[in-house]
């Protein structure tokens, strides 16, 4: 390196002009408030959140339904995936192109889905359309019909992306990653389904899942942007007061909260022999999480993979050229989360990542982050969250992840607080718990013959399934050689 | 094509978007170039006039600034008129690797220390290079914005890298193209599309480049391209956010007045591209295509020329939104394509008009063809309604709002008008003139450069396929 400094050359022609040589100071910082959103229940239960914000006038507006993909019954995955992307496909009253034609009239996409733990429609209005489009939202969530011509074509249209995901080597990998984490459990499935699960699903699944769990006393409607309180739970109640649960349907349990998978192998490679890149997912299950636990858990992400110069970004990509992104991440599964750090790299590197991978988690756990780096990482997450509140979309976002992991709304407040009070000890404290090697998942999806020899040193129960037998829909599926 | 220098999270977790969570992403899909209405019900959508402020020092960098204050950050950006289609000889990739190894020190600043200067503090920072410009983009806490302002100006004075950091970055580089290209199962699709269509254009080299063009490259070449392009007469810088004008202009004078204007002129860009006197075919091959594709592609007018605001009209009633023509009849009725899109890819030069899409499981290219093309062809011979157009409007108005949202979207807008189009006040102006967009005036472009001009049809197939 030293040589190298030695060898700096100078670019520019005008170079001498520049006379300031050291970056000037900052001013004093000037804090941003975030007001807490305001609250209130209609009578038929449905929570209705209104958080206000100035400058555009534009409002998004979201239909949470505080379950999904979690409900998912054993082999029909994608199960609550399907019955929310077919809410816009077709009500008592219009056909799904017309659903689509009105609410792009309106200047909007209505979009809706599902993932863990949350159902959802929303729609992004400028705000003297915000009346037509609720009642948009209101149609889709309350008076679908599931034709079966609809099911049939979504069905095809998901099996068909399906073969495009499974050809995308970060793809394979995170789903195969959540599959080893979790096993059979209802948080280890792919969410949008699985080729084999998909042709399962019938009409009468859709119409029992949509009965059980699209009713007001489950629901909160976020209403986020250029809106007041008072207009936005007057809107609620003319599109959603009538709103009732379906006779005689109990909402559904939730099902126990993830856990570990017992036994299994610990590290998979699905061999894509056409793969341009491997895909490297290593994931770690963590327990449910509250209060000032979660904001270590969330600086302790931001220090590992939160942004260009975390941790991994700099042995990874920075210091030795081996990817050109490597991110970490917590993926909620209700009040849980499971830890991801995902990267693509030549297939040729695999081994030589995996290793970094696992010595900076070991390091976070050995040793306190160094109070520099623990500020620069909690101000670049506090960054983070502060622009993603400043558009309407990203701030009915922000409240959606608030009530969809059973935490409150007025948690947009304290947020930065909370995250500035996390110490290195918190940190350590919470590696140390969590992070240890027995937790940590390995999915490679990539050229297996050219990293698979180099990776069995390592992992000596690491199991290779080719990408075309691959079946995600059982854990089983990850157990042969 | 728009390559950055980091990653989204969405690219990095294209996996887990996959779990058919919709996110803001989706939102209206449309081109970010704006729109508002004509007469009827979209009278009520004007966006409001940026009241941009706009100074020229002496040494020629333009200066551009938005005041607001809805919260306490502010952008600041440098677009430097120069892109792939400036890459030199040989060395294709070239422009995009350079705004790479921006981050890479300077006199004053190690390499890195711009992240210090963003992320650490708060905010954040990214760059894209396209064929025609490269755009520095960061956001900070405003009280940071003297600090990024000498920064900025740092790096165009003052450029330094050596030999080790210009190797690591060129290998991130070469991993980003394995990953756009090579894994991402149409990235070699989408990349050739944008490309090899040109005759002799330089747009026919990419952005990219290739793993054995960026090899060629050098740390003599970076002082060459540095000392060519990063000048400050061919530099925009775009302020906008939570500042003081006054206290602006006197930093932007201390840290931007000294920067020399070099004597050499810039050097002028190759733009011939021929016309098109025949049709052609071009078929590629692929170890990872899960679904063929097809692409039909016509030059188009540069960004700035007086069609383009009726070609957005009308890529935009082909295959903006679910409800769009292209969407509504390969993929919902006829169910032959799984997307189907119809973009206008407009350039500071001849630019493309491209109809693609995605063939569904079963259905031959062929057909995927005939249809997308009957689609277009329909547009072409038929006009538009009143309500169709409104709608299209609407949708392109609403995502112009989304964008300016935000310090960051609002000085991108401002930086692609001035960059791109030339003119600072496109930013207003081009909203005017998609909302006086007719239907007739979208017939009339399809046939002049669609159906009564020549194409390159694509086709895209799995290695092995005897379609």
């Amino acid at each position: 390196m030293k040589l190298a400094a030695l060898l700096t050359l100078l670019v520019a022609a005008t170079a001498s002009a520049q006379t300031f040589d050291t970056p000037p100071p900052p001013a004093a910082p000037r804090p941003l408030t975030i007001a807490a959103p305001v609250e209130q229940v209609l009578a038929n239960g449905l929570r209705v959140i209104v958080a206000p914000r100035d400058g555009v006038p534009l409002v998004t507006a979201m239909l949470v339904v505080l379950s999904g993909s979690e409900l998912d019954p054993p082999q029909l995955s994608g199960l609550a995936s399907m019955t929310a992307g077919l809410l816009t496909q077709g009500t008592r009253r219009r056909t799904g192109p017309e659903i689509a034609a009105a609410a792009e009239a309106l200047g909007g996409t209505l979009d809706s889905g599902a993932g863990w733990g949350q159902s959802l429609v929303s729609i992004t209005v400028t705000t003297p359309r915000l009346g037509a489009a609720l009642g948009l939202v209101a149609e889709v969530a309350r008076e679908p019909t599931f034709a079966p011509a609809e099911l049939d074509r979504l069905r095809k249209q998901t099996l068909d992306a399906l073969k495009v995901s499974y050809a995308d080597p970060g793809t394979m990998a995170s789903l195969t990653a959540a599959r080893l984490a979790y096993g059979s459990g209802a948080w280890g499935h792919p969410a949008s389904g699985t080729p084999a699960s998909l042709p399962r699903i019938r009409q009468a699944d859709l119409v029992a899942l949509h009965r059980a769990t699209f009713r007001p006393d489950r629901a909160v409607l976020i209403l986020a942007g250029d809106i007041g309180a008072e207009r936005g739970v007057a809107l609620a109640n003319a599109h959603f007061g009538s709103w009732a649960p379906a006779a005689g349907v109990a909402a559904p349990l939730p099902p126990a909260p993830p856990t570990l998978a017992p036994g299994g192998p610990t590290v998979a490679i699905v061999d894509m022999p056409a793969a341009g890149q491997a895909g490297v997912v290593l994931a770690l299950p963590l327990p449910p999480r509250q209060g000032a636990e979660r904001a270590a858990a969330d600086v302790l992400d931001a220090v590992l993979g939160g942004g260009y110069s975390s941790r991994l970004s700099q042995e990874v990509r920075i210091k030795r050229g081996l990817s050109y992104a490597v991110y970490s991440r917590i993926e909620p599964r209700g009040k849980s989360g499971l830890f991801q750090a995902a990267l693509q790299t030549k297939n040729e590197s695999t081994a030589e990542v995996v290793s970094l991978l696992q010595a900076e988690i070991d390091r976070i756990m050995q040793a306190p982050v160094a109070a520099d780096e623990l500020a620069s990482r909690k101000l670049s997450l506090i960054g983070g969250f502060s622009r993603t509140v400043e558009t309407t979309a990203g701030l009915a976002s922000a409240i959606r992840s608030l009530v969809t992991t059973e935490r409150s709304p007025a948690e947009l407040k304290t947020r930065i607080a909370t995250i500035e009070a996390v110490g290195p000890a918190d940190v350590q404290r919470y590696a140390a718990a969590h992070f240890g090697a027995a937790g940590r998942r390995l999915a490679i999806a990539g050229v297996a013959d050219r990293f698979a020899g180099a990776l069995r040193a390592e992992a000596p129960g690491l199991v290779v399934v080719a990408q075309p037998q691959l079946d995600l829909e059982r854990a089983e599926g990850l157990r042969r050689e | 094509m728009t390559l950055s220098r980091l990653a989204t999270f969405a690219l990095a977790f294209a996996a887990l978007a996959s779990a058919a969570l919709p996110g803001p992403a989706h939102a209206a899909a449309a081109s970010s170039a704006g729109a508002t209405a004509s007469a009827s019900a979209t009278d009520t959508l004007q966006v409001p006039r940026i009241a941009y402020r706009q100074r020229k020092l002496a040494n020629g960098l333009t200066v551009l600034s938005v005041e607001s204050h809805g919260s306490p950050t502010v952008s600041v950006q440098v677009w430097y008129h120069v892109g792939g289609a400036d890459d030199p000889e040989g060395k294709s990739g070239f422009a995009h690797l350079f705004e790479h190894i921006m981050f890479k020190g300077s006199k004053h600043m190690k390499s890195e220390q711009f992240d210090r200067l963003t992320e650490d503090v708060g905010g954040e920072n990214n760059a894209s290079t396209t064929e025609d410009v490269t755009a520095y983009q960061a956001v900070v806490p405003s009280n940071h914005l003297e600090t990024l302002l000498w920064a900025e100006a740092e790096r165009l004075a003052n450029l330094r890298v050596d030999e080790a950091n210009f190797h690591s970055e060129r290998a991130v580089v070469q991993e980003e193209y394995r990953q756009r290209i090579l894994a991402s199962p149409y990235g070699l699709f989408f990349e050739t599309v944008s490309t090899r269509p040109y005759l002799r254009h330089p747009y026919r080299r990419g952005v990219i480049g290739s793993i054995e063009n960026l090899d060629a490259a050098s740390v003599t070449d970076v002082v060459a391209f540095h000392d060519t392009y990063y000048r400050p007469d061919n530099a925009t810088l775009i302020v906008t956010g939570d500042f003081e004008p006054r206290q602006l202009d006197a930093w932007v004078d201390k840290y931007f007045g000294p920067i020399a204007r070099p004597q050499a002129p810039m050097p002028p860009r190759q733009t011939a591209e021929p016309a098109w006197t025949a049709d052609r075919t071009i078929t590629v091959k692929a170890p990872n295509v899960p679904l063929p594709a097809v692409a039909t592609v016509w030059l188009a007018p540069p960004v700035t020329d007086a069609d383009a605001p009726a070609l957005q009209v009308a890529a935009a009633l082909l295959s903006a939104g679910e409800s769009s023509r292209l969407n509504q009849a390969l993929v919902y009725r006829q169910q032959i394509a799984t997307q189907a899109s119809f973009s206008t890819d407009l350039r500071a030069g001849p630019g493309l008009l491209i109809a693609s899409a995605i063939a569904a499981g079963g259905k031959s290219p062929a057909a995927v063809r005939s249809a997308l093309l009957a689609e277009v062809k329909r547009l072409a011979s038929r006009p538009a309604s009143r309500a169709e157009l409104d709608k299209v409007k609407t949708l392109l108005l609403t995502a112009a709002f989304s964008t300016r949202q935000t310090p960051l979207g609002l000085a991108a807008a401002i930086g692609d008008a001035a960059v791109l189009g030339g003119n600072p006040e496109r930013v207003n102006t081009d909203l005017d003139d998609l909302r006086r967009v007719s239907a007739a005036d979208v017939q009339r472009v399809l046939r002049r450069y669609v159906t009564g001009a020549h194409s390159v049809a694509l086709d895209y197939l799995a290695e092995g396929s005897t379609q």
